[in-house]
């Protein structure tokens, strides 16, 4: 997922930067630099800058970094490219920014990996609520046939065997489904360390 | 008394089938956590030896220098394969030792910090405040991934006890007790289609708690194996609670 890509490599990426331009490296070269790789995501993204840059497909870097931010999905990601393009438009102070945003980038981090814990805290219950109270009703449901014969069977009007079976294997496919759908919050709210 | 343990299950092929092959594939699960631990070991010690680079370099020595005095000194597998690494490419430069000894950790924090090391010497940046601050950095990120995986583990550990033996245990009772088929209850389609459940329920519980722990390439091993232990578990425990 693109996401957890730039919220793992975004914070490396801010302290290269910070590392190139503060030992007086250019913007444009040290999103070169990224570029060639080692950063996942963000150094495809920067060598596709390049690219277009070199080949003379581009109205320049502040329209290619504006053009980027449209498709970064994190937040630091799209943070970090409005400071480069700031830098490129109206020649800010690059290299304080990055630090500050950096620090934040990491604040942010420690918050969403507590928030990470604390969120699937309760996952192993609602496994089991949802893994246990399925199976039950269903198995009891699939016992009705062989429990209930004769009269009470046929006072009670149950329903064919059959039917009865394929609810029960309905339900079981539900109740995985369901398991499943409460174990993705273990991926789709991964902190990206 | 084994074979007839087996020979018990022998109208189960799947769950023969998910046996077999689930002990034959854990054992490709152990590599995985041997180098995981190595690479925790290395990647755990990399701040001290970054803050110790940061003084040798501040005191004015170089970055070789410094790392062949750390190499001596320090303590553990990280100074170990920077001592080997400097020792194999003494005529050499640093560049290409650095990025040797990245090499040799098989860890992706060494190799980061390895390589802006090498674009900071490139660009003559201050060295001693780049370790410095790098030090920091990996602290905080091994603080972070430390207690992920200390306050998770445990939690990892319990959704696999709860899906993959306490489930089955507990249906496996109420099926047992209720209908048994010593008293002539027919329910072998009824046991293959929950078993076969247990053994999905397994597999998403295995999968969820490893990737829970970010770890779910190396927990992929052990599925099989929990499928059969859970599936196995529940026609077990029918057969001897029901008897039949």
């Amino acid at each position: 997922m693109r996401i957890l890509d730039e919220k793992r490599e975004g914070l490396y990426v801010i302290r290269t930067l910070d590392v190139l331009m503060s030992s007086g490296v250019g913007l444009e070269a040290a999103l070169h630099t990224i570029g060639q790789g080692g950063y996942g995501i963000i150094s495809e993204d920067f060598s596709k800058i390049m690219k277009r840059l070199s080949g003379g497909k581009s109205r320049g870097l502040e329209y290619e970094l504006k053009s980027m931010m449209n498709l970064a999905e994190s937040d630091g990601y799209r943070r970090l490219l409005n400071t480069l393009y700031t830098n490129v438009t109206q020649n800010t102070d690059v290299v304080e920014t990055l630090r500050k945003q950096g620090s934040r980038m990491e604040e942010e981090r420690a918050e969403e990996v507590k928030k990470y814990i604390e969120e699937l805290g309760g996952v192993p219950e609602t496994l089991l609520s949802i893994g246990m109270i399925g199976p039950i009703i269903l198995s009891i449901a699939g016992l009705i046939p062989q429990l209930l014969t004769g009269d009470i069977a046929a006072f009670m009007s149950i329903p064919d065997p059959a039917l009865i079976s394929g609810v029960v294997n309905g339900g079981l496919i539900l109740t995985l489904v369901g398991m499943m759908l409460i174990g993705l919050k273990a991926h789709t709210k991964d902190p990206g360390l | 008394m084994f074979f007839r343990f087996l020979e018990a299950f022998n109208g189960e092929p799947l769950l023969l089938y998910l046996g077999v092959i689930g002990i034959a594939i854990a054992g490709g699960g152990i590599p995985p956590i041997i180098e995981r631990n190595r690479r925790r070991k290395i990647e755990n010690s990399l701040p001290g030896l970054l803050e110790s680079l940061a003084s040798s370099v501040g005191a004015g020595h170089g970055l070789q220098e410094a790392m062949m005095e750390q190499s001596k000194s320090a303590p553990g597998l990280l100074s170990e394969l920077l001592k080997e690494t400097l020792e194999e490419s003494h005529s050499s430069d640093i560049n290409s030792a650095l990025t040797s000894f990245s090499a040799k950790t098989r860890s992706s924090q060494v190799q980061r910090v390895m390589m802006l090391l090498e674009t900071a010497m490139e660009q003559d940046a201050p060295l001693q405040g780049i370790l410095d601050s790098l030090s920091h950095d990996y602290e905080r990120l091994n603080d972070l991934i430390n207690r992920r995986e200390n306050e998770l583990l445990g939690r990892g550990i319990l959704i696999i006890m709860f899906v993959s033996v306490g489930l089955p245990g507990l249906i496996a009772f109420i099926v047992g007790l209720f209908a048994p088929a010593s008293a002539g209850f027919k329910l072998d389609d009824f046991n293959a289609t929950f078993g076969t459940f247990f053994a999905a329920a397994s597999a998403v519980g295995v999968g969820v708690s490893g990737r829970m722990l970010g770890r779910l390439k190396s927990y992929l091993w052990f599925i099989p194996l929990w499928m059969a232990i859970s599936m196995g578990l529940y026609l077990g425990a029918v057969k001897v609670i029901g008897g039949g």
